[in-house]
């Protein structure tokens, strides 16, 4: 193995064992928020609601709720383990190391991509022993939650990189993250929605990678899935060239 | 042989307009062991960052044995060990995992890492400690930890910011003896410090800053020679504007 092997995968070492080392926080609180949105909206609530698209009510969520628990989490771990360094002036050790900005970029990064993944994992496996959930379109759906991971660790790491303070972190969580997230159709049909609701849902990026990884799981979509894919990829590779860009100027982590 | 650190015309201006280091020229040779002195706010620190990485220089030069550390900074970090004057440690890590991770970063192979962290526990008296989360450590624990991270990865020039402050009487003569040992075993040693006695008697040489400028260095008997004063520490108190602090001054009022 290359000293640059090296360096590169104990950089993603460290970021993995951050949020194992506070598992409870990071996989199991996330893993039981799921569950209590199947249980509630699902089997609760789901039981007096007719099908949608032709699927059970449970089964229509689930698609969402995975690509939700994918997303917050690698937008969380990365925002917050990055801004917890900065906190701390631990991440000192990493910046004056020989890692250049692509590696540090892309370790912090898979820190909370690899979270998202877990947690998406576990939850989908879990779901599958108590509903039939059917995968239609396996080739769309993998590169599609894959693409919504990759497209919320960037979000994050952006976030934790410009961030001062905690708050900070939260502010973008709590008053941009979760409405888009829940406004972009996790629990229900966007076409099932009033005027002017359902114009206005159409601006919502997370509306089409709902879409997309729905279209993966249940072979439907309200959305173009290559409008929708050719959208997703741009984003997010338009946000890795910004945090490219800040790491290699040393933005908010170089004086 | 190519000096251990070679500065040219540093200049470092903050994005506030704060110009912290305004041309400095420097140049520390293979073996020495470096005093940096200076009031606070002399720029000390922002010399040490710029070296490091941990600061982006605004114009000007700088070499570790050679090797360019601003443009094509990764073999000029190989050879540089920091240990700062914050005690930037990881919450998350125990210590073993801090020198292991620290190791890695410079592309250690594992056996490697292992043997060297094991030595470096053993040496600072921290083994009993290795498996405990940095957090748990005392102040002086911190410092010593700090002191084996920056030495894990064997540097040829250790930068030691302010390596004592606040720690104990035996632990600084610990320090001492151990930098002058690995001093003596060729490592090339820059200190900043407030202490002038630990410079006095631990550095071949000594520069002062002082508003961003080297206004002198050389032996501590050729500053006193400089200022035409007795001692290193009137030397001092002449660059800051305080030679009423003088003992003799003080002694002599006294009488």
């Amino acid at each position: 193995m290359t000293a640059a092997q090296i360096r590169f995968l104990t950089l993603v070492r460290r970021e993995v064992t951050r949020f194992l080392k506070i598992k409870r926080q990071t996989l199991g609180a996330p893993l039981l928020e799921t569950f209590l949105y199947i249980s509630v909206f699902g089997a609760a609530l789901g039981s007096r609601i007719d099908k949608l698209h032709g699927v059970d009510y449970v089964v229509f969520i689930i698609p969402g709720l995975l690509m939700m628990a994918w997303a917050i989490n690698a937008f969380a771990n990365n925002s917050s383990s990055i801004l917890q360094q900065k906190f701390q002036r631990a991440i000192d050790d990493q910046l004056s190391s020989p890692a250049s900005p692509l590696e540090l970029l892309l370790a912090f990064s898979l820190g909370g991509f690899l979270r998202g993944l877990i947690v998406a994992t576990i939850t989908f496996c879990a779901a599958a022993l108590l509903v039939d959930i059917p995968v239609e379109h396996v080739l769309v759906l993998v590169p599609s939650l894959f693409l919504v991971g990759f497209f919320f660790a960037q979000l994050g790491v952006l976030v934790g990189v410009r961030a001062e303070q905690f708050d900070d972190v939260s502010f973008y969580q709590t008053f941009l993250l979760t409405p888009l997230i829940f406004l972009g159709g996790v629990f229900y049909s966007a076409q099932l929605l009033p005027e002017p609701f359902q114009t206005l849902t159409y601006f919502d990026p997370v509306y089409y990678m709902i879409g997309l990884v729905r279209y993966g799981f249940l072979g439907y979509s309200d959305t173009s899935v290559e409008l929708s894919l050719l959208f997703l990829t741009a984003a997010a590779l338009a946000l890795f060239a910004i945090n490219f860009r800040l790491f290699a100027r040393g933005y908010r982590l170089r004086a | 042989m190519a000096a251990a650190l070679e500065i040219a015309d540093l200049v470092k201006r903050y994005p506030t307009g704060t110009e912290a280091l305004k041309g400095v020229s420097l140049e520390i040779g293979a073996g020495e062991f470096f005093g940096l002195l200076g009031p606070n706010g002399a720029g000390k620190s922002t010399l040490i960052h710029c070296t490091t990485g941990l600061a982006q220089p605004t114009t000007g030069e700088i070499r570790v044995f050679g090797h360019d550390a601003v443009h094509h900074y990764a073999e000029a970090r190989l050879a540089v060990g920091l240990a700062p004057q914050d005690l930037n440690l990881d919450w998350f890590l125990t210590l073993e995992e801090t020198l292991d991770y620290h190791g890695g970063y410079f592309g250690m192979p594992r056996k490697e890492r292992r043997e060297r962290s094991a030595e470096l526990l053993d040496a600072f008296s921290l083994t009993a400690k290795r498996h405990d989360r940095t957090r748990t450590l005392s102040g002086g624990m911190k410092r010593r930890l700090i002191l084996a991270r920056a030495l894990m990865h064997r540097p040829r020039l250790l930068i030691l910011d302010e390596p004592t402050a606040g720690v104990d009487v035996e632990l600084r003569l610990e320090l001492w003896h151990y930098v002058q040992r690995i001093n003596a075993e060729g490592t090339t040693i820059l200190l900043t410090t407030h202490y002038l006695e630990e410079a006095e008697r631990l550095c071949d040489r000594i520069a002062f800053i002082n508003g961003g400028q080297i206004v002198a260095q050389g032996s501590s008997a050729e500053l006193a020679a400089k200022y035409r004063v007795a001692s290193l520490e009137d030397a001092y108190l002449e660059l800051v504007g305080r030679k009423e602090l003088s003992r003799a001054h003080i002694a002599g009022e006294a009488a």
